[in-house]
């Protein structure tokens, strides 16, 4: 095609694009970048924001400075009176539960929402299906928490109102405290988890199954592949990359998990994460600094998998 | 000119008169001028208190004749949320008045007004309930609604059909405790499950049973610091809630039962046909969750309190109004509350005790007629352990006694509270 000269009038000065986007700019630096800064600075004080948190520091005790919040939030919860006592007492502090939180939920949603997708895949009442598996998702992380208190109630005599307990008491079984049960109980919040979010996982999943190319299947049914080779050899490859946002976001999500673990135990009986002990030093403990420092941790956990997100968005721009 | 003035002042007392209209001509501008202090009509007071419903209409009945005859209007925000209060506070911008915890008197002692400044007299308050609120030495916080927390409710009927006798002394409700346990009845309901706050109906167990073993200079020493958590004293008392509180024998459904059952439920438990259990220790609000989930009981036959025998020095909670403000009708809604009548006003309005002398003898509510015998005749009162003691102590103590149920060792459990206990008082 010739180039024709643009007109005047399609051409942009230096300053006329940050112009447009001035408005987003200011509302991003007042409720984003600047509180984070101001997070990063008070997560170096003490526990009202004015002292250095150097100040903390007690004699004859570890101290790390002005990093004192710091070691605070990632060795507080530690028994160190042993190594095989720091690792069990890890395993059960916020940070060892948000890991399990990680490996049990990204890996339940996307699991069972891809395998639900392509199960439905093409059936008749696939839209109904799918919006069965995706209703959770229009109920608030409160609402769900409170319904799954009932689910998993402990009874303490002969009626069990709990769904759950009634029916392992009906099989002749005794009642379980579900969430009162060390280890069992974070698995019991996970499930709730995974019941909410599987829906999400389920809908992204679906949307790029149905772009991946007819012919290429039909050539590889051809050449004798069944359909399990071709979900697995050709179908996951190809959808990989979707697959990788699906599992970078939930990473996110569930980073920030707060709501199922305060509404249903209040972070206690071992079920602690970061998010809800961040909220625990802030406004139950009232330590700016210790809540601060944690919440900057929570950052720079969430920080790569954001640049994932990003890295993969920009190179998809690009191809376009 | 003098007729103007005359029609001018024979308007305004008809206006008056017609607020009060009981009084005589020139006692109402005196007395007016007097519970105003200076408060203009159409004047506004913010307002955060964590009351609704009937709570909130009981508040408001109390607060009308301050606002029928000031003019003074309230602006009420209600939320249980503290978080609300907290960020108000820390961005500079917080309400003219906050109902809340003691512990807010100390985490805003900075900006909060002295209650004395403001119109409010010590006097006005019967012996030890304003200190608490003394910080620094300076009075900030205006106790007003009360309520005793070291009772035991419990079924007159069902206590009468097992032939249970209420304890007079501490052995005689350890014998009793035995007796129901023997007969192969559960004596106590002690559910504490209250969301990210589960542990506090233990902790106030806890400390009814350190009144009893130690007394109450002990637990005023834990609370400054010179007596630490893990003491022998405070293991004797975990040792006995413990066997009371993790054994099914002794309490509905055991560990997982106090842990998991809900603190109204375990309420409730004591008045279910047939009862789960024979007690439950709960605060004084315990009567108002039994009556509205059983409308027809009466007070004294189907449900009643004993005060804890042997417990010297009641542990007393307050709701404490803080003032972050001075303006005018703000000191008139002080000077109101901390007066005779708005101590008798609170007291008629049936919204739990006031600590205000003037409310004696105006209860009309059975219930709270024999609460305000035992508030009283109390030898002394102890604050709360936990809510006390500043910097993260109080959720520290939950933790060692949810913890402690559900199997973590004892000691452990203890000296962990004891470390966040010798941090939160710079030992």
């Amino acid at each position: 095609m010739a180039s024709r000269p643009v007109p005047k009038i399609m051409k942009q000065g230096k300053f006329a694009p940050w112009f447009y986007l001035a408005p987003a700019l200011i509302l991003m630096f007042f409720f984003i970048v600047y509180p984070m800064f101001n997070t990063i600075g008070l997560s170096f004080r003490d526990s009202n924001g004015e002292g250095s948190a150097a100040t903390l520091c007690k004699e004859e005790q570890a101290c790390w400075g002005v990093f004192e919040n710091y070691r605070y939030a990632l060795t507080g919860e530690i028994d160190k009176t042993s190594i095989s006592a720091a690792w069990k007492s890890f395993w059960i502090s916020s940070f060892g539960n948000t890991i399990k939180w990680i490996f049990l939920m990204v890996s339940g949603t996307v699991i069972i929402g891809l395998l639900f997708a392509k199960l439905v895949d093409g059936i008749k009442h696939e839209g109904l299906a799918k919006a069965i598996l995706f209703m959770p998702m229009a109920i608030s992380f409160v609402g769900a928490g409170v319904i799954w208190k009932f689910v998993y109630n402990y009874g303490t005599q002969r009626v069990q109102i709990g769904i759950l307990n009634a029916i392992i008491t009906a099989l002749g079984g005794e009642p379980v405290s579900f969430l009162t049960a060390t280890g069992l109980n974070t698995i019991a919040l996970v499930v709730v988890g995974t019941w909410m979010w599987t829906g999400f996982c389920m809908t992204i999943l679906s949307s790029s199954l149905k772009s991946v190319p007819e012919e290429i299947l039909e050539a590889a049914r051809v050449d004798g592949a069944n359909e399990w080779h071709v979900f697995t050899r050709i179908i996951i490859p190809i959808i990989m990359p979707t697959i990788i946002v699906v599992i970078t976001t939930m990473v996110i999500n569930v980073l920030k998990q707060f709501d199922i673990v305060y509404v249903m135990t209040g972070g206690n009986f071992h079920t602690d994460v970061i998010a809800n002990r961040m909220y625990t030093e802030m406004y139950i403990n009232y330590n700016t600094g210790r809540g601060t420092a944690i919440a900057v941790i929570l950052i720079m956990a969430v920080l790569p998998f954001i640049y994932i997100n990003i890295k993969r968005f920009m190179a998809q721009e690009e191809m376009r | 000119m003098k007729v103007k003035v005359f029609c001018l002042l024979a308007v305004f007392v008809f206006l008056l008169t017609a607020c009060a209209p009981k009084s005589t001509e020139p006692e109402v501008v005196a007395e007016v001028d007097a519970m105003c202090m200076g408060a203009a009509s159409g004047d506004e007071i913010s307002m955060l208190y964590q009351w609704s419903g009937q709570e909130e209409e009981r508040l408001n009945q109390i607060l009308r004749p301050l606002v029928d005859t000031c003019g003074i209007v309230i602006k009420p925000e209600s939320t249980r949320d503290q978080a609300v209060l907290d960020t108000r506070v820390t961005a500079g911008n917080p309400p003219d008045i906050a109902f809340w915890n003691v512990t807010q008197l100390n985490q805003y002692k900075d900006s909060l007004k002295a209650m004395d400044e403001l119109g409010a007299t010590k006097e006005a308050y019967i012996a030890g309930a304003i200190d608490p609120g003394v910080i620094d030495g300076r009075w900030i916080g205006l106790p007003v609604k009360s309520d005793i927390k070291t009772i035991i409710w419990y079924s007159p009927k069902n206590f009468e059909a097992a032939g249970y006798m209420v304890p007079t002394t501490w052995e005689e409700l350890e014998t009793l405790v035995e007796k129901m346990v023997a007969d192969g009845k559960v004596p106590w309901s002690m559910g504490m499950e209250s969301g990210d706050a589960t542990g506090w109906t233990g902790s106030d167990f806890l400390q009814d049973i350190l009144l009893v073993q130690q007394g109450p200079e002990y637990v005023m020493n834990i609370i400054n610091g010179s007596v630490a958590y893990d003491d022998a004293g405070v293991k004797a008392a975990y040792e006995l809630y413990g066997k009371w509180a993790a054994d099914p024998k002794y309490t509905v459904g055991g560990a997982e039962g106090t842990l998991s059952t809900n603190f109204n439920d375990a309420i409730l438990k004591v008045f279910s046909d047939p009862p789960e259990a024979y007690m439950v220790k709960q605060s004084g609000f315990a009567g108002g969750t039994i009556t509205t989930q059983y409308p027809d009981f009466v007070f004294g036959e189907d449900y009643d309190f004993f005060v804890i025998p042997g417990a010297k020095g009641l542990q007393g909670g307050s709701d404490w109004m803080m003032a972050f403000s001075d303006k005018p009708a703000v000191k008139a809604l002080v000077s109101y509350l901390s007066s005779p009548e708005g101590g008798a006003a609170w007291a008629k309005a049936s919204f739990d005790l006031s600590p205000n002398k003037g409310a004696a003898g105006n209860y009309t509510d059975v219930s709270l007629i024999k609460k305000a015998e035992a508030f009283y005749s109390a030898e002394g009162f102890t604050p709360d352990i936990g809510d006390t003691i500043p910097g993260g102590f109080g959720s520290a103590e939950w933790t060692a006694i949810v913890n402690f149920l559900n199997g973590e060792n004892l000691e452990d459990a203890l000296s962990k509270a004891a470390g966040v206990q010798a941090e939160a008082l710079g030992k």
